[in-house]
């Protein structure tokens, strides 16, 4: 555990010494005031609802996330600090989890920015806090299977720029899983319970659907555990 | 304490390594010595876990480091060939961070940071992004993350390439006091380094051990032969008999060279024989320089002119007494070599000490770590070839190297 610590301590760290998490945190940060400027404050009449902005928050996330995570595996073989890492006694689960972590506490970062929406809604009038709260979850659970697939595209290669593409169009079919497969009913019975954005519906209407819950944190998990493998796969090339 | 036994590492086309095995004491510096590509770093990434043998195991301290990795990896310290640094961070967060990560308890990670900035002459750049320094201090910093948690076995690779003269000494003599207390095993492809730094010597060549000893004593395994060079106070043609005479009837090969006579006198046709002792003798300059007195003694004397002097018939020698004023008198310096281990140096000294010729020097000639590494890996490019033509690519069809891959393996 405490190697796991650790290396979420470094890669935090990393976050704010590097200057692609800011370039990613300042366009999110941009574009989402534009789109909440857009729903709130044009749209008339103004609706005290969360949920109306989320899902170009969501969108967003699609962004942001492939820019966050493109580094974290990526990076350590370019540098070469890879063999630190696994000639100590940390285990790639452990490293692997560590970076995770560390995604995770960014994309919580993320999600508070993102709260100054509802706080300035909560000004002109009472929000349903119930909504909000599990909205909130709902995202922390979507971006915490995002920045999983971001990762293990980190994994797939020493370049950053491969590592974010990669990521992003591994997230782009999950996203479009659900909208892609109109034409024939019976491939979208099976493709559609992968679709990002639809499992978290449930969830902004203020139900807890055990279902979306477990898909979203063993895609996560999945992912978790792709990336391991591939690391230690190259230990026997 | 460190055990590496039957280990193979295959890559396609028959790359890779092939049944390294060797071990090592506690307390040892190794110098893993061979051309590039030969297999040096991919046999270092497989001591210290990096890289996974596909046969054979690779135990410290009885603990086997891909199966009990947690517990053999902390007693590892390990130097990559490019040090293992994150830019972004401080000298002082990077040695944390690898200190916490290396498991050193959370009491002793200021103290073991704060000792590692002093030992290695990092003070006063603690706070400085590690960007920003210079290839010597990165290098000590890569030096400072291998040793924090106080390893058993520090695995070095490269420690010294890319540093200027000054950096090396200093690596160096940083090298030899970790030596002290911890086992060492360094790759390096300076000859000069494991003349310098080692106890012994791995040499290792397209994937296999080939040598495996001291420094001084590889030379004496590499060639059966025993040679000594003597510089003799005398008349040339005096000593000439003398030496001749003897020479030709204990079987040994006398080769007289002279005293520096006036330059310009090379002859065209110089004999194989005299271009080959002639390298020999300036390798060994170059490769002695700096180990001892003897060797600032052969590397102040003027190489002198060859002249192959093969006597067969035994003159008798008149006596004569020596005079050391004599203007016919000079120095003339000879090769003696004979095939075999047998030291013919006691008998030598006796038959010059009774024909009155004072000895001005003796030394007995080793084969220098450049001659028996030259031989050793050039023998492999024939077998390079034969890979080539596509006759045995996993070394099914291998021209047999060396008298010592065999000892080896045996």
């Amino acid at each position: 555990m405490n190697r796991i610590l650790a290396i979420s301590g470094k890669e935090l760290r990393l976050y704010f010494l590097t200057p692609t998490s800011y370039f990613a945190f300042a366009i999110y940060i941009l574009m989402s005031s534009f789109m909440f400027y857009v729903d709130f404050v044009t749209y008339q009449p103004s609706i005290l609802d969360y949920r109306l902005i989320l899902s170009d928050m969501l969108f967003m996330l699609l962004i942001v996330i492939p820019i966050l995570t493109m580094r974290l595996i990526s990076e350590e073989f370019r540098q070469g600090t890879d063999e630190l890492l696994l000639t100590s006694p940390a285990s790639v689960t452990e490293v692997v989890l560590g970076k995770y972590l560390a995604s995770l506490g960014v994309l919580t970062m993320l999600l508070v920015c993102n709260l100054a929406y509802p706080a300035i809604m909560s000004l002109f009038g009472d929000l349903n806090l119930m909504t909000l709260w599990l909205s909130v979850l709902g995202v922390f659970l979507m971006g915490a299977s995002m920045m999983a697939i971001g990762l293990f595209a980190s994994s797939l290669s020493q370049h950053q720029m491969v590592s974010a593409v990669a990521g992003f169009v591994l997230l782009l079919m999950f996203w479009l899983a659900g909208s892609m497969t109109s034409q024939s009913e019976k491939l979208s019975a099976w493709i559609e319970p992968f679709s990002l954005p639809d499992r978290i519906s449930n969830l902004t209407k203020g139900v807890v659907n055990g279902p979306d819950v477990i898909f979203y944190v063993s895609l996560a998990a999945l992912f978790v555990v792709l990336s391991i493998q591939v690391i230690e796969r190259k230990r026997w090339r | 304490m460190l055990e590496v036994k039957r280990v193979s590492k295959r890559y396609d086309g028959g790359r890779g390594v092939r049944e390294i095995d060797f071990s090592m004491q506690r307390g040892e510096i190794v110098g893993f010595l061979g051309p590039n590509g030969a297999g040096k770093t991919t046999t270092m990434r497989m001591i210290t876990g990096y890289l996974y043998p596909t046969e054979g195991t690779v135990t410290v301290d009885g603990l086997s480091v891909h199966e009990e990795a947690r517990k053999a990896r902390s007693k590892i310290g390990y130097l990559p060939e490019t040090p293992p640094l994150y830019p972004d961070l401080t000298v002082e967060a990077y040695l944390k961070f690898v200190a916490k990560l290396r498991g050193v308890p959370a009491r002793e990670q200021k103290l073991r940071t704060a000792e590692m900035v002093a030992r290695l002459g990092l003070g006063g750049r603690e706070r400085q992004s590690i960007r920003h320094l210079s290839k010597g201090y990165k290098q000590r910093l890569g030096l400072a993350q291998a040793i924090i948690h106080k390893p058993d076995l520090l695995v070095l690779d490269e420690p010294t390439s890319g540093l200027d003269p000054s950096q090396i000494i200093e690596i160096r003599s940083l090298i030899r006091e970790l030596g002290e207390n911890h086992t060492v095993l360094l790759s390096t492809h300076i000859l000069q380094e494991v003349g310098a730094l080692c106890d012994r010597l791995l040499i290792i060549n397209r994937g296999e051990l080939v040598m495996d000893g001291a420094p001084d004593e590889i030379g004496a395994r590499m060639e059966n032969r025993f040679a000594v060079t003597l510089e003799v106070y005398g008349q040339r043609e005096r000593i000439e008999s003398v030496l001749g005479g003897w020479a030709g009837s204990r079987g040994i090969t006398a080769e007289i060279r002279g005293v520096p006579e006036p330059k310009g006198q090379t002859s065209e046709m110089e004999p194989l024989e005299s271009e080959q002792s002639k390298n020999q003798q300036s390798d060994n300059e170059r490769t002695l320089a700096g180990n001892g007195p003897d060797a600032a003694a052969a590397s102040h004397e003027p190489l002198a002119q060859t002249e192959p002097f093969v006597e067969t018939e035994p003159v008798a020698a008149p006596p004569q007494s020596l005079d050391l004023f004599a203007s016919s008198s000079e120095a003339v310096r000879a090769l003696l070599t004979a095939d075999g281990q047998e030291d013919f140096r006691l008998e030598l000294f006796r038959l010059l000490a009774e024909a009155d010729l004072p000895i001005l020097e003796l030394h007995k000639e080793n084969p220098t770590l450049e001659d028996v590494f030259l031989k050793l890996t050039t023998e492999d490019r024939a077998d390079g070839l034969v890979d080539k033509d596509g006759l045995g690519t996993d070394g099914g069809v291998r021209v047999e190297t060396g008298t010592g891959s065999g000892e080896e393996r045996a």
